[in-house]
């Protein structure tokens, strides 16, 4: 009864409301869904009619979904996001060799200011720095080599290794000002 | 809302389609549903489900004690509120 492109309507619409709520907890998301879906069931049985034109009627009148979520929850973004003292101190320390390397990492884990995913990844990229680093460290102790590219990777590493972790960390905290 | 309950339990559209026509104030007939989660929350009002003739089983609101003794004060309340206006306003009027 339902055409395809009714179809497809309805399931941007239930999508958009989806992706609106992911600040939503997750039972809250999953019932809110259920029940708008329903409704939009509801509302086509009730017309007898479930063509492109009675499916565009329907989600007229249940309003825009981000609007729905807002009703819900808010979305936190503003709360949640502080760019604060803590945030920048993280940038910069993380730029300083070694032992900036790791309290920066735990200033970063501490921060509010970035998702969980934002942390992972900031906190890898700065592994990538801490992690050859001592494996560079511990094999020169050993080795007591004087290659130039040995000298010349533990440099680099040395000035550098922090910045592509503090670049990232920065760029995601402006995205989101 | 729970005044639309007073008269026994209602399913999701059914509810919200009269709420929208009574109040000339919802735009969004979606927002409604959030505003039922917060009262079930405060358990204001519980939801069961029920077969339906035509269709799948469908979520029904319903008022619970709570809700009720909720609605009475509001309407009391209101009532004093709408009285103390009347009196201001036949005041001016007089």
């Amino acid at each position: 009864m339902t055409t395809m492109q009714a179809e497809r309507l309805v399931d941007d619409y239930l999508s958009r409301l989806e992706e609106a709520a992911a600040h939503l907890q997750r039972s809250r998301r999953t019932e809110l869904i259920a029940e708008i879906r329903e409704h939009i069931e509801a509302a086509l049985r009730e017309e007898d009619a479930a063509g492109e034109v009675a499916v565009r009627n329907v989600l007229e009148r249940l309003g825009p979904p981000e609007e729905i979520v807002e009703a819900a929850e808010p979305a936190p973004e503003a709360e949640q996001r502080p760019t604060g003292k803590l945030e920048v101190a993280a940038m910069i320390t993380l730029v300083v060799p070694f032992i900036g390397w790791l309290f920066g990492i735990a200033m970063v884990l501490i921060s509010k200011a970035w998702s969980n995913r934002e942390k992972t990844i900031g906190t890898a990229l700065a592994l990538l720095a801490v992690v050859p680093f001592l494996i560079l460290a511990i094999v020169d102790s050993y080795t007591e080599s004087t290659s130039t590219t040995f000298e010349t990777i533990f440099f680099v590493l040395w000035v550098i290794g922090g910045l592509p972790s503090a670049v990232y960390l920065g760029l995601r905290l402006r995205r989101d000002d | 809302m729970l005044a639309l309950l007073r008269g026994g339990p209602r399913y999701g559209f059914e509810l919200v389609r009269e709420l929208s026509d009574v109040d000339g104030l919802v735009t969004s007939e979606g927002t409604i549903y959030p505003l039922l989660t917060r009262l079930r929350k405060e358990q204001l009002v519980t939801t069961f489900w029920r077969e339906s003739e035509s269709g799948p089983p469908r979520r029904y609101y319903e008022l619970t004690d709570a809700g009720r003794e909720a609605l009475d004060d509001f309407a009391k309340e209101w009532a004093r509120f709408r009285d103390s206006v009347d009196t201001v306003l036949t005041k001016e009027e007089g």
